[in-house]
């Protein structure tokens, strides 16, 4: 930890070889320029490009693809070298093989850079000037090119271009936000004020912004070794974690997988055993790969999952990892910050108190009048002092702007008086020309006060008014009088304590409270040409008469409360993490329901009680406030034992560690954990988190950078919506996955089939390629269009060690029942297709060997007939085209039973989504095309079918379709029976 | 999320697949208690008979509607493939290569062809009839015994000097071999459409055996064939063909063809194609249908 704020500024001179006027030499600042490298923070390590793209290739089921295709290869190799008729068809199998692995590939790797490049935009900052002194003269330099000793000058609106000791400020303010999350400018000085450089008012840090006022200092730190760059290396030290998607996938995967290797291995052992050729049985096991691989399926789980996406961006919801789309549903847990993301990031006046009363003013974004009683004539005072002792302006050129969205120059606090006043009153720069200012005191920290002198606007009265803010209890001491309605009454002890109890209360709901008092200067001792001077103070600053009190808090945004109690509603657990102080977090996380109205915190239980603190029964404190100091002092047994035993949390005063800290700890809950947040201070707990979602608007860049997902809006409300699709699209893939599991059965028994009984080969490997690749592909993405079957909002987040995404449910039933019903139908096409050529199903049983002899051109049917080689063939591809028809005949069935998993399909009714049906059509037209338009091209093993083949498969389909009508109207008739738990996926 | 990315050992893994086979604390076997997997099994085996019912219900049905005389479609076979006899294949077709000095490599030849032609004895033949007719033999009714119909007798002295009774060996020690051509059969085919058709040998000229013929300075011959029957054709009232259950006799008719010029030492390319109306052979995928090609070698 440095001490350069310790020392004085010609020791700092010293130190860093500068010099406060002259600043360095051009010379020695390219020096120390290629000792440090530029004043910028080093992007986070992206993985090459390359590595990305050939992770794509291995990745899923890829290695299953590229065994397949090298077996192919090798089983080519030994028939080419022993002299097969056809060994080209296994060189056009494993060609085809790796251009499947390496198509997939290519599409998942566009899908992914496409949604990164989204994000690559955000990044781009526009370069940063900075005013610095060198070779004795002023220059205005890149910020990237400022080293340590440089000089540089900042003034009010700059931001702060690295880390700075103050050698000499004028009322300079700095926002520190992006760092510690305090909404409150900070003034600084040049005096060193605390052990703690973060503390000490001496030290502007990098990246924050200067509010107001003008400072000079030495630049101590850049780039990465300022207190943001640490902080953002915190952030790229933190390991990200794969995503619950991402492990749902990946245990889909090796279950797939792992029935594909031993339904392969073990028709492999059988086919050896059955005395098949070791090459032959190669080419099966290839052939089961192929069959029990949805080759599909990833490409269409990105495809969803980007779709979703992109319904998400339009809802204000960028998402920047293409499987952060699910996290976001799986959340239990949003640690939300406060400041801009369940408030509007901007102060506000809330409450008012004239006339011995509270009265409370509209905080929502777009007021545009106040309805509190106006009339009584303290609030006409009260509003002149309002407008009058306010140095706040609007930027001209604004008058067509709602008053709300006007740009003001001016601090937090004035700016909110203003923009209240101009709502209420109308012009109020024309109120303030027709009071002329003659003097004024701007507020200081030693006064606690403002105060102007102003002419009136009433011709007939020459007295000048004295109108004065500040502290409360500090403007309450210069007053001798009170206004109630209208007239000055003597401020007496009851008074007092009026405003003592309107004040605390102010003061308790976390709000900024100012007090306003005036005095009329008596026209004989202030003529018109009184020379009125604010450093003398030739006027009187006492006996004034006190008008009331406004208070100001940053309010909470109107949507949020709304979310919030949907997020309860949906299961998941808001806690508020913030920089802020503990009562105005309390306050705001009361106003917005994340202590909801009802519960209290164990501070709260004494007070009610009126026992110590020590005495509570922790467990009935359902609410719990905790400040970041007794946060340092926990162990983190504590901190679990918080985490479990309140439902509702707010941590105040948190530093980037603690956030850290804050987010492990509810993952050690087991917990899928949202952060959101916009300072760099957030980022850490951002990449720490499951999903870590950055504000748009008022989020910094590391941020954004640390973060999966960015809220455009900066609105709390849009995750709500995030979560809501993140549930929809878990429950679909499951959909999508069922309906592709399912007919892999259907792709596989005829392999398995065909080893047992040596009927001849029921469908090729090619065909069923062309049903993963080709039918299926568009109705398993429409699934994920599907509506949801019931308000998922209404239920818990799902338990990420129980609700898998591929359950054995799921797994079960669409590879032991609806797969099976599919290949029975299927086969019993084949069958028909081959009797009405001859080929009755008793002769089929046994015939491979003949079947497949190439020496063999007299072979008999069952009718005695005679078949060349290539007759059997043509058959045999006829059989591949009629189980392909009734594969996709019956997937349409599948697709229509995978819109709902529990309500019955009349109940989702057929026609919602409307992609279903394009899915359908497609699937039946890429099947004619396939079977009609490419008869003759006999490469690809299509022959022009029968057209009432096509529908020898639809009883099945229909079957399919009562069977899962049946399966569902059980499920919903006998929850939790037997029956629920074994055909419930 | 950390308890599942820990990392387990070996032996926790066993002993988690362990826990999962047999669980003493809540007895779950594989997952499921006892009697859950009676049930399970149960419905399984309910829902595999109605679903191997099912089957056989389709299969039987489908059984029902067949015609049991001939098939219902058969669109597939057009034109009638065309077969060799001996048939011997190597790595790419026919090839029958033979040294007339040693009569192990013919042997098995000839021996294929007397099997063949065991099916075309008078014996073999008995329950067909001699027919004279030289148009086809239709057959609306069905006058053979047990509801039959009838076919024409082919013996195979009809073959003549290829019928393996003159000459038991076809003739190939002579480097004359007899080949014999069948034509495949299908029903209700028509062949010839009126004229009887006939096989029709010659030879596959390709640059490479025009080369060898000429190197070894001859003059390119045509291939000279005997065929029997006279002609090489297949007379009509063999034709059509009514199938296995109308005509559980019926046997192929056969053309025999006698290379009576080949060169010694030459592999020779020889196609076969039968000749007729409705017989096709110039289908590019299928090398047998209409015609068979072959390559023969004699060396000495």
């Amino acid at each position: 930890i440095q001490d350069d704020h310790k020392l004085s500024a010609s020791e700092l001179e010293e130190k860093y070889g500068t010099s406060v006027n002259k600043g360095l030499s051009s010379a020695r600042a390219a020096e120390i320029l290629a000792r440090d490298g530029p004043n910028s923070l080093t992007p986070p390590k992206a993985t090459p490009e390359i590595v990305k793209f050939l992770k794509q290739m291995v990745g899923g089921f890829s290695i299953l693809l590229w065994i397949g295709a090298v077996f192919s290869w090798i089983s080519f190799g030994i028939q080419f070298a022993q002299g097969a008729e056809s060994p080209f068809d296994n060189l056009y199998l494993g060609v085809v093989l790796a251009v499947v692995v390496i198509l997939t590939g290519i599409f998942a790797y566009y899908q992914e850079a496409k949604s990164t490049n989204i994000m690559a935009s955000f990044s781009k900052m526009i370069p940063q000037q900075a005013l610095v002194i060198r070779d004795a003269e002023k220059k205005e330099l890149s910020a990237d090119q400022l080293v340590v000793g440089d000089i540089v000058e900042i003034k009010g609106g700059d931001r702060i271009p690295a880390d700075i000791r103050l050698i000499f400020t004028q009322g300079c303010k700095v926002d520190n936000s992006s760092l510690t999350g305090e909404s409150e400018p900070q003034s600084r000085s040049c005096d060193f004020t605390h052990e703690n450089p973060l503390e000490t008012k001496n030290v502007a840090f990098y990246s924050t912004t200067c509010v107001e006022g003008t400072a000079t200092g030495i630049v101590i730190n850049t780039g990465d070794r300022t207190i943001i760059g640490r902080i953002a290396s915190l952030a790229s030290g933190v390991g990200h974690e794969k995503t619950p998607i991402a492990i749902e996938i990946e245990h889909f995967v090796y279950l797939v997988a792992g029935v594909a290797i031993s339904i392969g291995v073990l028709f492999f052992i059988i086919s050896v055993s059955m005395r098949y050729k070791i090459l032959d049985s190669i080419i099966f096991l290839i052939g089961i790969i192929v069959a029990n691989v949805p080759e599909g399926l990833l490409a269409t789980v990105t495809v969803s999952l980007s779709l979703t996406a992109k319904r998400m961006a339009k809802k204000n919801c960028l998402v920047k990892n293409l499987e952060a789309v699910e996290t976001l549903g799986s959340t239990s847990i949003i640690c939300s910050d406060k400041t801009g993301t369940l408030t509007q990031n901007r102060m506000t006046v809330a409450h008012l108190w004239f006339d011995n009363q509270i009265y409370s003013a509209d905080t929502s974004e777009d007021q545009t009048t106040q309805p509190f009683d106006q009339s009584s004539p303290s609030w006409t005072a009260l509003s002149k002092i309002v407008t009058l002792c306010n140095r706040a302006e609007f930027r001209p050129g604004q008058e067509n702007l709602p008053i709300m969205k006007r740009v003001v120059v001016g601090d937090a606090s004035e700016t909110a008086l203003l923009k209240f006043a101009e709502v209420i009153l109308g012009n109020v720069m024309n109120i303030r020309e027709q009071n002329k200012k003659v003097a004024e005191i701007p507020f200081n920290s030693t006064n606690k006060f403002q105060l102007s002198i102003h002419e009136t606007d009433d011709p007939n009265d020459k007295r000048f008014l004295l109108v004065m803010k500040g502290a409360p209890e500090r403007i309450l001491e210069r007053c001798s009088t009170i206004m109630i309605n209208g007239k000055e009454e003597p401020l007496d002890s009851e008074k007092a304590a009026a405003f003592q109890t309107a004040y605390m209360e102010l003061g308790g709901m976390g709000e900024r409270v100012l007090g306003f008092c005036h005095l009329y200067l008596p026209e004989n001792e202030f003529p018109d040409t009184y020379p009125f001077d604010t450093d003398s103070m030739n006027f009187p600053t006492s006996n004034m008469c006190f008008v009331g009190l406004l208070s100001m808090i940053d309010p909470p945004r109107s949507t949020v409360p709304d979310a919030v109690s949907k997020c309860r509603s949906a299961g998941i657990k808001v806690i508020m993490v913030t920089g802020d102080h503990p009562i105005t977090a309390k306050a705001i996380a009361k106003s917005v329901g994340i202590i909801s109205a009802t519960s209290e915190t164990v501070e709260d239980i004494a007070k009610r009680l009126n026992i110590p603190v020590e005495q509570v029964n922790r467990r009935e404190a359902t609410a719990a406030v905790i400040n970041g100091m007794e946060l340092k002092d926990m162990s983190l047994q504590q901190l679990d034992e918080i985490l479990c035993n309140h439902s509702e949390i707010v941590f105040a005063r948190t530093s980037p560690q603690q956030k850290l800290i804050i987010v492990e700890g509810c993952q050690r809950q087991g917990a899928v954990v949202a952060v959101t947040g916009d300072g760099v201070n957030d980022s850490p707990a951002l990449k720490k988190a499951d999903i870590g979602i950055a504000m748009g608007i008022a989020g910094s860049d590391a941020a954004k950078n640390a973060a999966d997902m960015v809220l455009l809006d900066d609105n709390f409300a849009s995750i709500v919506t995030g979560v809501e699709e993140g549930r929809l699209i878990f429950d679909n893939l499951k959909k999508t996955i069922a309906y592709t599991l399912t007919k892999n059965i259907a792709e596989l028994c005829p392999f398995l089939i065909y080893i047992i009984t040596s009927i001849p080969m029921p469908i090729g490997t090619i065909t069923i390629l062309f049903i993963d690749l080709g039918t299926d592909i568009i109705p398993s993405v429409a699934l994920a269009y599907e509506k949801a079957e019931s308000d998922i909002m209404n239920r818990r987040p799902r338990n990420k060690m129980k609700d898998r995404l591929v359950n054995e449910q799921l797994a079960v039933y669409s590879y032991l029942q609806i797969g099976i019903i599919q290949s029975v139908g299927a086969f019993i096409t084949y069958f028909t297709v081959y009797a009405e050529q001859g080929f009755l199903p008793s002769t089929l049983l046994g015939v491979r060997v003949n079947w497949e002899n190439n020496a063999i051109n007299d072979f008999e049917d069952s009718y005695g007939q005679e078949w060349t080689k290539y007759q059997r063939m043509y058959l045999q591809w006829t059989g591949y085209t009629a189980f392909f028809v009734s594969i996709t005949i019956q997937q349409v069935a599948d697709l229509i039973i995978r819109k709902t998993r529990r309500n019955s399909i009349f109940q989702q009714g057929l026609f919602r989504n409307k992609v279903i049906w394009v899915g359908i059509f497609s699937q039946i037209g890429i099947a004619l095309i396939l079977t009609y338009g490419l008869g003759h091209a006999t490469a690809l093993n299509f022959t022009p079918l029968r057209f009432q083949y096509w529908f020898v498969a639809v009883p099945f389909a229909i079957l399919i379709w009562a069977y899962d009508e049946v399966r569902k109207l059980f499920i919903r008739r006998y929850p939790g029976s037997w029956w629920d738990k074994n055909m419930y996926y | 999320m950390a308890t599942l990315n820990e990392k387990k050992t070996c032996s926790e893994r066993m002993e988690n697949f362990r826990r999962f086979v047999w669980n003493p604390e809540t007895k779950l076997f594989m997952g499921r208690t006892l009697i859950n997997w009676v049930w399970i099994s149960l419905y399984y085996l309910a829902f595999y008979v109605v679903m191997s019912g099912l089957f056989a219900l389709s299969i039987y049905s489908l059984m029902q509607t067949v015609n049991p005389y001939e098939p219902d479609y058969q669109d597939q076979l057009k034109s009638p493939g065309v077969t060799l006899r001996p048939d011997v294949y190597g790595d790419r077709g026919l090839q029958i290569y033979y040294n007339v000095s040693d009569n192990k490599t013919w042997e098995g030849l000839v021996t294929t062809l007397q099997t063949f032609l065991t099916a075309y004895t008078p014996a073999a033949q008995h329950l067909n009839i001699n027919c004279t007719s030289d148009t086809y033999f239709i057959q609306d009714t069905f006058d053979g015994p047990n509801n039959t119909k009838l076919s024409c007798k082919f013996t195979s002295d009809m073959l003549q000097n290829c019928s393996g009774i003159t000459d038991p060996t076809f003739g190939f020690p002579e480097g004359k071999p007899c080949f014999i051509i069948k034509m495949n059969r299908i029903i209700k085919f028509f062949p010839g459409n009126g004229t009887a058709p006939r096989v029709d040998c010659t030879y596959v000229v390709t640059n490479e055996a025009a080369f060898l013929l000429y190197a070894q300075g001859n003059e390119p011959r045509p291939l000279e064939v005997d065929y029997y029957p006279a002609n090489g054709t297949f007379n009509l009232h063999y034709f059509p063909y009514y199938g296995k259950k109308s005509q559980p006799s019926y046997s192929n008719p056969l053309v025999a063809v006698k290379f009576l010029n080949i060169t010694r030492n030459v592999e020779l390319k020889i196609v076969c194609k039968i000749i007729g109306a409705g017989i096709t052979f110039d289908n590019v995928h299928d090398p047998y249908e209409g015609k068979v090609e072959f390559k023969l070698k004699i060396e000495d």
